[in-house]
Parts: structure tokens; C-alpha cells; sequence
């Protein structure tokens, strides 16, 4: 099964970067913010070309393109005609600009000539799509009269994305516009209505629409698609009036002779996401009724359906089989985008399979993905990672470790970046499977990956590799890696002053040192120890008490017993009572260690035993 | 060339000349001097000069011991425009030249296919890396407006400059 999975699913070199970065070490991208970065540079570049070619178009004048190509040559975006006419109203049109096509108008009907109808409806066509702004600029040094009016909308758009729409204003153009015109059509309602719904002007929409029915005009498919979105807006009604409202609506639409597209379908079922439970049925009834009228649902119909019967709050108790069934129905075909919302279906599918624990629903998943040119409708750089990680995430947990390792190695880095959560938890199925000798390769891939100094990483990894006792090579390669690490932590520490190197590191990167042999780094990590303020736990001492042992150096083990003294800790005297008996000592270093444990003694206050003060008194 | 050459050399009067007699004319060819057993060759210094494979080898050496660095077919028998791929060639090196300021390693190789020009480059690791993505980004455009045809730039990056041998 898995084996079918695989084979099917990567028909690109998991080698290679996409084809849009240069194929080169020092120009591929290393980790997400990267790539992004890279891409949009490029972009930069491009437009900044753009910028000359418009500007200069001289001389890119000569075609020598047989066939000829338009999107070689340089465009012009100042309007050419001067004269205050029709013809000139629809070029402006044409070159989107907004305000001097309102402006233009006006000067029209002051000079008393009569603007057709169709000029007026695309004038108001252009009103309602950008809601009286000028469109957002691709390039904002293009001219400077927009500059202006850039820097107006800046102040409104600044925390919003750059085709948020803006709250339709009352009387603003459109409408003014919409009231001087002597005779209206049904396009010009309908225009006006979908521009009010766009903008956020619920219940003006909702009024011209009555004005339309009492005008006995016909609504098209795209005005009824708004109009439904319009009434789950509207404030302050309960569920069951807005559906009754929306049913009317539907009713509407029927006496009218207009057809449902898939379109309707998808805003009613987006609509009904906002009821979560009581949404379910009437969902089930459109998605039925869809398929009685023969309209094919696409992949934005069952990402509602998905968010319905899955969001969070819900899908605790008792999870709903839906999506067992969904994924039935969509096995093996494919789909090319007709929604808006169509890329959003599989992070949401992939959501659901992680929350529900399921392997083999994710492997279906992703044979979806990989069927046809469904790749396409996997959406932004976020959007796939998400899935990815979730997916990976999901396989880490779930499946056999050698399964998992083929994974990574074919979806990393060339399908996406990982976070050091995912690098945690396949860490941690590493762990569970017992093949900690991958560790060292795991860190020294995270290094690629952009994580060199997630705190929360180095500590799972050192955690892993000191834990337990290995093979004398593996902790060869243990204490190199760990080694590595406390160099990034060094260079760290270069760079930012005060930096808090935690307990845990220093203890585990000591014990790695001892048992992988490095004893004289090791007693240079007890001295970071009292730098940083930490304490080493007793088990570390105990470990140096063995090694000192191993070498058969009492001097060594003396230097342990101080600093266990310096650190205040308990188990000092068990320390010096183990070099007793361990060890042949001489008077003066016997007598030092008396000093020493009396003074640990009487600092920690406590009345010990008689052994240690007639040691004492023996001196 | 020749004429505009000689008739800034001798004035006035030979302006007037031309006029009457075209057929006649013999002119004096005063361009630069362009020895040919001095191209495309780096004079031997005191052994402290690093020279690149490409520097190195002489244009006798072509197909022997290095390729071309523009390829094209307008010098194949029956083929035209063999000028003007040359003339796009200067333009292409000049503009590279200028858009990487001190980041070319080597000469560039340009590739002709179909319609598409495929620039090659070597460049040094003298920009960070998304510095480059925009400057590859602005040639592709620029090149493609300008020639209206498809140009594609590959850039491989070198640490510092390849040296050969020092001569």
C-alpha cells in the first residue's frame, strides 16, 4: 500500500530546487523566509525593468518578433485622446483610472452631451469593482498624480492588505452617478448591487434590489450569488430567518428564469459555516440539491462541508465520518480551479486527518494531491507548508521509522522547510524507535534549515544523545555533535552579551564530553557551569568521579570534591567518602578534603554524622 | 567608416571634392590599430599575474583547447545574420558588464536556441543572494523587451576568481 503510495507520488527530482531559483549552492534558498524573499526580489527586478521599458519606450520600439508579440512591448497608461468626448470617457475606462474617468463624465454632462448606456454601465462597472479608489498600483512610481492619492489611502490601508476592500461610502460616486442616469437597465442594478455587496453596504444592496423587483427588471446569476451573502450579513436575525430569507431568495431566482451556478451553491454553503451545528443539515440538503440539478460540485464545496462538520470546538466528542465519504467520492479525479476558494481544500482535508489521527486517510489525501494537475490547487508557499508539516508531522507519529525516513528524505528540503517542531517530533519517533544513531545527521541537516539556534531543538537533541549510555563510537559521534552545538551556543553568546546558556545544555554537553572521551573539555564545561550561574546535578559529579577514577588520578577527584564544595551540593560528602575508599590518597590531600567537607558541613549547617569530626579531629 | 575617417584627416577641401567626382574617390583608412597577433592574448608579465583557462589560451586554441564563448549558427554555410548576432553579442557583454558591477568572474558565455538567448555567467559571491535574484530579474525583463525574444540568465557563483596559471 505504501509502496503504491510512493511510487505514484513524486514525479520531480527530490534533488533539485524549483525551477525558478538559480541552480547554484550560494542562490538556493535555505529556509522558508528565504524563498519567499528570493522570489520576491526577482519580482522587484522585474518591475523596476518594467519602469524603464515604460518610461523610455523609444527604444523598445523595434519589432523584430515575427510573429508579433504585445507583451514585448512597451505599454502606455496615459490616456492618448484629449478632447472631452465619449470616446475618450472609454478610454479612461479602459485604463482604470477612476478619477479622472468620474471627472471626465461630469465635464460630459455639463457640456449637455448625452452618454450612451453602455458607456454608463461600464463606467459604473469600474466604480463598483474598485468602490470609488483608484486601483492598487503594480507600479506606484508610475505617475504623480497618484503618488497623491497613494499616500491618502496608505493612511486608511495600512494594516490591511493591499486589495482589502473599503467600506462603501453613501453617496459617493457610483451612487451619484447611478441617480443621474435617465434610464437605468438591468445591468446597471445589478452592477450597483454586486458593488455594494463587495464594499460591505449590506442593506443599500438589499433596497436597490426591491427597486429592481419593483422596476420589474431580471437580477442575473452573479447579482443573486451577492444578494445571498448580503442576507447572512445582515445583523441581528436568527438562523432560521436568515435561511427562510435565503430560500425566498432562491425562490426568486427560480420565477425569475435565472440558473444557479456553482457559484450560488458555494456562497450559500460558505454562509451556513457561521451556524457550525445547526448549519449541517440545510448543508447536506444544497449539496443534494446541487447534484440533482447536475452542477459539479468542485473542491471549495466539500472545504466547506469539511470546515462545517470539523471546526475545532465540535470535532472532539465524537468526530463526524464525513470525511471518509468525501474522500470516497473524490478518489482519483482531478480538478482544475473554478472557485476562489478552491486552494484551501486539501490544508483543510490534511487539518482533519491529523486531528482525527488517521494515516490512511492522509495517504488518500495525498493521492488526491498527486492525481493529475491537482498539485496546482495546493495554494501559496503557506498554504503548502502547512500541509506538508501537518503531513509529516502526522507520518512521524504514525508510521514505521524507515517508512519515515524515506519521507523525510524525499520531502525535505525539496517540497518544503520544516519547523523545528516537526524536526522535534521525528526526532522523538526516532527516539521511540531506537535509531538514535541519526541523530548527529538530523542536527546537522536542522543547521541547513535555517535552525542553528532554536533553543528547544538543541535541547531535545542533547537530551536524546546524553540520556543513556551507547557504544563507545557513538559517543564519538555524540560528543562531536555536541561539541558543535556548544559552538553555536558560543556563537551566540558573541553576539548577544548576557545570554543565558539553560542547565540542561551545559549538564548534557558535559556528560557527552566525558563519555565520548574529551575529558579535558569536560572540565572546561564545569567552569562555564559556575560563569552561568548553574548548578551541575549530582549524577554529572558522580560521572566525573568515575572518570577521575578511570584514570586513576586522585588529584582529579580532589578538584571534583572542591568544586561540589564551591557548588554547595549535598552529595559532596558522598563524594568524599567514595575517594576514601576508591582511591590511595596521601595526608596533605586527605587533609584537604577534610577542610573541604568540614566546610561544606558547617556552610550547610546541618549536624552530621560523628565520621566526619573525628576525621577532622584526627588531624 | 573609411570616409568619415579620411574626411575628418583632411578638411575642407576634400569635402568640396567629393561632391563632384564620387567614382574617383580614394581614401586613407585611419581607423586604431588592431594587430592580429595581439588579440584576445595577455602579454606575459613577471609571473605574479593570474590569469583565468580562458585568458590564458590564445585564439589559435579555439577548438583545440577551449570553446567559443558565443554560440550561434549564423556562420554556418547558407546562414544569415551573422553581423547582427555579433552586434547583440557586444551589447549583451557590454550591458552584463555594467548590470554586475565587479561581479563577473570570467567572460560570459552567450547560447543561442531556437529563439532564446541563454546568457551564462560566472559570477562572484560579491552580493548577498536576493541582491542577485533582483538583478536577474531586471536583465530577463529588460533583454526580452529590448530583443523581443525569450532571455534566460544562468548564474553560477564562484568564491573568487578561478585561477589557471599565473604568468
Amino acid at each position: 500500500m505504501n509502496e503504491n503510495v510512493k511510487s505514484c507520488a513524486f514525479p520531480q527530482d527530490p534533488t533539485a530546487v524549483p525551477y525558478v531559483y538559480q541552480d547554484d549552492p550560494y542562490l538556493i534558498p535555505t529556509s522558508t523566509v528565504e524563498s519567499r524573499s528570493f522570489l520576491l526580489a526577482k519580482k522587484s527586478g522585474e518591475n523596476a525593468a518594467k519602469f524603464i521599458i515604460n518610461s523610455h519606450p523609444k527604444y523598445f520600439q523595434k519589432d523584430v518578433a515575427e510573429p508579433h508579440i504585445p507583451c514585448l512591448m512597451p505599454e502606455s497608461f496615459e490616456p492618448q485622446i484629449e478632447d472631452v468626448s465619449e470616446a475618450a470617457l472609454r478610454e479612461r475606462i479602459r485604463l482604470r483610472k477612476v478619477k479622472a474617468s468620474v471627472g471626465l463624465f461630469d465635464q460630459l454632462l455639463q457640456a449637455g452631451t448625452t452618454v450612451s448606456l453602455e458607456t454608463t454601465n461600464s463606467l459604473l462597472d469600474l466604480l463598483c469593482y474598485y468602490g470609488d479608489q483608484e486601483p492598487p498600483a503594480d507600479y506606484p512610481f508610475q505617475q504623480t498624480e497618484h503618488m497623491e492619492n497613494l499616500e491618502e489611502a496608505t493612511e486608511e490601508s495600512n494594516q490591511t492588505s493591499k486589495m482589502k476592500t473599503i467600506p462603501w461610502k453613501t453617496q459617493n460616486n457610483a451612487e451619484r452617478v447611478f441617480a443621474l442616469m435617465p434610464e437605468k437597465n438591468a445591468h446597471s442594478y445589478c452592477t450597483m448591487i454586486r458593488g455594494m455587496v463587495k464594499h460591505r453596504a449590506y442593506a443599500q444592496a438589499l433596497n436597490l434590489y426591491t427597486e429592481l423587483l419593483n422596476n420589474r427588471l431580471r437580477a442575473d446569476v452573479y447579482t443573486f450569488n451577492a444578494l445571498i451573502e448580503a442576507k447572512m450579513f445582515m445583523p441581528d436575525e436568527k438562523f432560521e430567518d436568515k435561511w427562510n430569507n435565503i430560500l425566498d431568495l432562491l425562490k426568486h431566482m427560480v420565477a425569475q428564469k435565472v440558473k444557479p451556478n456553482l457559484q450560488t451553491f458555494n456562497a450559500m454553503l460558505k454562509s451556513l459555516r457561521k451556524f457550525y451545528l445547526l448549519g449541517r443539515l440545510p448543508a447536506l440538503q444544497t449539496l443534494r440539491e446541487m447534484k440533482h440539478i447536475g452542477i459539479e460540485p468542485s473542491l471549495a464545496t466539500y472545504h466547506h462541508i469539511i470546515h462545517l462538520f470539523y471546526h475545532r470546538a465540535n470535532a472532539i466528542k465524537t468526530p463526524s465520518l464525513i470525511i471518509y465519504d468525501i474522500m470516497q467520492e473524490l478518489e482519483g479525479r482531478t480538478f482544475s480551479p473554478q472557485d476562489l476558494d478552491d486552494d484551501k481544500f486539501f490544508q483543510s482535508a490534511m487539518n482533519v486527518c491529523s486531528s482525527l489521527r488517521d494515516l490512511e486517510l492522509a495517504y488518500q489525501v495525498h493521492r488526491l494531491l498527486n492525481t493529475g494537475d491537482n498539485r496546482k490547487l495546493i495554494g501559496s508557499d503557506l498554504q503548502l507548508n502547512f500541509y506538508y508539516s501537518k503531513f509529516f508531522s502526522l507520518i512521524c507519529s504514525m508510521e514505521q521509522i524507515d517508512v519515515t525516513l524515506k519521507w523525510y528524505k524525499d520531502l525535505i528540503p525539496s517540497v518544503f522547510f520544516p519547523h523545528s517542531q516537526t524536526l522535534i517530533g521525528l526526532l522523538q519517533a526516532l527516539d521511540v524507535a531506537n535509531r538514535l544513531e541519526m541523530v548527529p545527521q538530523i542536527w546537522k541537516d536542522s543547521k541547513e534549515y535555517g535552525h542553528t539556534f532554536r533553543d528547544a531543538l538543541r535541547q531535545e537533541i542533547l537530551m536524546l544523545m546524553a540520556r543513556d549510555k551507547h557504544p563507545p563510537e557513538l559517543q564519538v559521534a555524540f560528543a562531536d555533535c555536541a561539541a558543535d552545538i556548544k559552538s553555536t551556543y558560543e556563537s551566540q553568546d558573541a553576539r548577544q552579551t548576557a545570554l543565558d546558556w539553560p542547565a540542561n545544555s551545559l549538564q548534557y554537553i558535559a556528560v557527552l564530553f566525558l563519555r565520548g572521551g574529551r575529558t579535558q573539555e569536560a572540565w572546561k564545561m564545569l567552569a562555564l557551569f559556575k560563569k552561568h550561574n548553574k548548578i551541575p546535578r549530582s549524577e554529572l559529579l558522580e560521572e566525573f568521579m568515575d572518570t577521575a577514577k578511570a584514570s586513576e588520578s586522585p588529584a582529579l577527584a580532589i578538584e571534583v570534591v572542591k568544586l561540589a564544595s564551591a557548588f554547595s551540593l549535598p552529595v559532596c560528602e558522598r563524594l568524599a567518602q567514595r575517594i576514601m575508599t576508591d582511591f590511595t590518597v596521601d595526608e596533605k590531600q586527605k587533609e584537604a578534603l577534610g577542610n573541604l567537607t568540614a566546610s561544606n558541613n558547617s556552610s550547610d549547617g546541618d549536624s552530621d554524622s560523628d565520621s566526619d569530626i573525628s576525621e577532622d579531629k584526627r588531624k | 567608416m573609411a570616409a568619415s575617417a579620411s574626411v575628418r584627416g583632411l578638411g575642407w577641401r576634400v569635402l568640396a571634392c567629393s561632391w563632384e567626382l564620387p567614382c574617383t574617390w580614394r581614401a586613407l583608412h585611419t581607423s586604431a590599430v588592431c594587430a592580429k597577433n595581439r588579440a584576445a592574448r595577455v602579454r606575459v608579465a613577471k609571473g605574479d599575474k593570474p590569469v583565468s583557462y580562458e585568458e590564458a589560451h590564445a585564439p589559435h586554441h579555439i577548438a583545440h583547447r577551449k570553446g567559443w564563448l558565443s554560440l550561434h549558427t549564423g556562420n554556418l554555410d547558407g546562414e544569415d545574420h551573422a553581423a547582427e548576432r555579433t552586434v547583440e553579442d557586444v551589447f549583451l557583454r557590454k550591458f552584463m558588464l555594467g548590470t554586475f558591477p565587479g561581479c563577473l568572474a570570467d567572460q560570459i558565455v552567450l547560447k543561442r536556441r531556437a529563439n532564446q538567448v541563454d546568457i551564462c555567467a560566472l559570477v562572484l559571491r560579491q552580493l548577498p543572494a536576493h541582491k542577485f535574484y533582483f538583478l536577474v530579474g531586471y536583465s530577463e525583463t529588460l533583454l526580452s523587451h529590448f530583443y523581443k525574444c525569450p532571455v534566460r540568465l544562468h548564474l553560477q557563483t564562484v568564491p573568487s576568481k578561478v585561477v589557471y596559471k599565473y604568468i
